[in-house]
């Protein structure tokens, strides 16, 4: 459980996190979008050097993107075979009945390869510099348009606000009841399929019940406390647009741009 | 079973930026049929000790010894099935832990798991709710439906059900009224007595290491700084203090007592029945040295 990083944040004070929430999430999702133009060398190398240029600037330990890399490992190299032996074109290698090696398909392997690596580097690094809350703070500002058509964005931030501030602590709860029950004699992960799911109720019920309970005292909580709904209320935690918010936004425009120079068309 | 610990040391997410010592070169045992208490600050080290006690942490180096039974960093997961059995746990907040959709089967669960037909588990499962003192009419129920101090004699009959030959409590009583916690520490020492179970108790709470307690070791920051009887960890209320340990209710009195340079203690009262019999003594004397 603790090996999991996507998702984690690391606080610092690099020039990435002291971005505004909202940009680096508009430029995250925007980057991923231009990633899918790139379609030869150039434009791959180009995005990498972009990249890591990033992961420089956030000051965050190169180590925790490759290990963000590590349980997606087996997904991309699949991905990545299934391209490389099913791809048709350019000079044959190798051929044995539908399979094929190609120049073609380890071109196009390579390329979903550096795809997937990038996207996870890309959003490694939003995790890893924005706090969850800054992150439900900018959803909740960049839904806003979204009233008019009638979406509870209010509601909806809220409920985001607090899943996050939950996960963990519902993370430590699961670690807590699977010890408890490990200690009664259930083996997790052991067995046959229907011994491991059977396994899974001591775990899934109690953590049920926890929630529901958990649920009743928040909220009573909340009331106590004069929380009425999100009408006329106030925010703590104001986040403001800056110069350089603006010069990456720049930045990416100027990606963009040599992006689409060096693209083949 | 004694269980003992070799230069163990456990780190948590050892090769990860999140890297952090929890145990350090500790070397301690618990004698058979004693009843320890493990005492320190909150974040010692206390809990992870215990996960070591039935094999849900292996050591990060070092080893344990359970009866005949060792662990080391590369036992398999397989082989501490058995030693479950053997070692029950009751953790904070048990009441957690409850599941099934009644209380019988609650209770009758962890000795299922350990081979017992489910007859047998059942019968056993009785037994144990009569032992903390669970009403008979409940237990075809169900157990969200228990009154809080109910659910936890429920979870820690569920533990008691596995018949282990030592009983590790977390924190038994925390969050239990004071007739309850009364009720349940003085179960605890019945079993202690009459079955010569070897008891382990985590707590912050001096009273009741003084009261019940036999032994003692203390942690501050992963290591061991004491291991003794109560008696001897609590004769020295400076020590204490400067590692930020609380003293029994009555060595305090105690201690306030002797500031006052009217009265002298050989050795520092542990219990309110010693404290009442040591001022009594101390009285005596006083009596005599101004005759």
């Amino acid at each position: 459980m603790n090996k999991v990083i996507l998702g984690r944040y690391i606080p610092g004070k690099s020039i990435i996190h002291r971005l505004d929430p909202r940009s680096k999430l508009i430029l995250s999702f925007y980057f991923i979008i231009v990633i899918f133009l790139a379609n030869n060398w150039q434009t791959y190398a180009l995005l990498s050097v972009f990249t890591v240029a990033c992961v420089l600037l956030s000051k965050v330990s190169f180590s925790f993107f490759l290990k963000g890399v590590r349980p997606l490992i087996w997904l991309i190299l699949f991905t990545v075979i299934l391209q490389v032996f099913f791809s048709r074109g350019g000079t044959v290698y190798w051929q044995f009945g539908p399979l094929s090696l190609t120049s073609s398909g380890v071109i196009n392997g390579s390329y979903v390869f550096c795809r997937f690596v990038l996207i996870i580097f890309m959003s490694t690094l939003l995790t890893l510099t924005t706090a969850p809350l800054e992150i439900a703070d900018a959803l909740e500002s960049l839904m806003s348009p979204l009233k008019k058509i009638k979406v509870p964005v209010y509601e909806i931030s809220l409920m985001l606000s607090i899943a996050l501030r939950f996960v963990p602590t519902l993370m430590d709860e699961t670690e807590k009841i699977m010890n408890a029950q490990r200690s009664r004699g259930v083996n997790f992960g052991e067995g046959s399929i229907m011994q491991q799911i059977k396994a899974v109720v001591p775990l899934l019920i109690p953590l049920f019940v926890s929630s529901f309970n958990r649920a009743e005292d928040l909220a009573t909580a909340m009331e106590a406390r004069g929380y009425r709904g999100g009408e006329g209320r106030t925010k703590y935690r104001v986040h403001f647009w800056r110069l350089k918010d603006t010069l990456a936004c720049v930045a990416f425009v100027f990606l963009t741009t040599i992006l689409l120079y060096l693209r083949n068309w | 079973m004694s269980i003992r610990f070799e230069k163990l040391n456990y780190v948590y997410q050892a090769g990860t930026p999140f890297e952090h010592e929890a145990l350090r070169n500790v070397t301690v045992s618990i004698p058979e049929g004693s009843y320890t208490a493990i005492i320190g600050h909150t974040g010692s080290g206390k809990s992870t000790l215990l996960q070591h006690l039935n094999g849900l942490l292996r050591p990060s180096s070092g080893r344990v010894t359970i009866a005949d039974k060792t662990i080391t960093s590369s036992t398999k997961n397989k082989e501490l099935g058995e030693l479950r059995k053997h070692v029950g746990i009751v953790f904070q907040f048990p009441e957690a832990q409850l599941f099934e959709e009644t209380v019988v089967k609650d209770i009758a669960f962890a000795p299922k798991n350990f081979g017992k037909t489910k007859e047998e588990a059942e019968k056993i499962a009785v037994e144990m709710a009569d032992l903390v003192g669970l009403p008979a009419n409940i237990l075809n129920g169900s157990p969200f439906e228990l009154s809080g101090g109910q659910m936890r004699r429920v979870a820690i009959a569920g533990i008691l059900a596995m018949k282990p030959d030592v009983l590790v409590l977390d924190e038994p009583t925390a969050g239990l009224d004071p007739k309850g916690r009364l009720e349940m520490m003085q179960m605890f020492e019945k079993l202690h007595q009459q079955q010569h179970l070897t008891i382990v108790l985590v707590t912050h709470q001096m009273d009741d290491v003084a009261n019940y307690a036999d032994h003692t070791i203390v942690l501050e920051k992963g290591e061991v700084i004491a291991a003794a009887a109560p008696k001897e960890i609590f004769k020295d209320p400076q020590w204490l203090l400067k590692h930020h340990l609380a003293l029994p209710k009555a060595t305090k009195f105690a201690y306030e007592l002797q500031k006052t340079g009217k009265f002298f203690f050989d050795k520092m009262p542990l219990t309110e029945k010693e404290l009442a019999a040591d001022i009594v003594d101390s009285l005596k004397r006083g009596g005599n040295q101004t005759e």
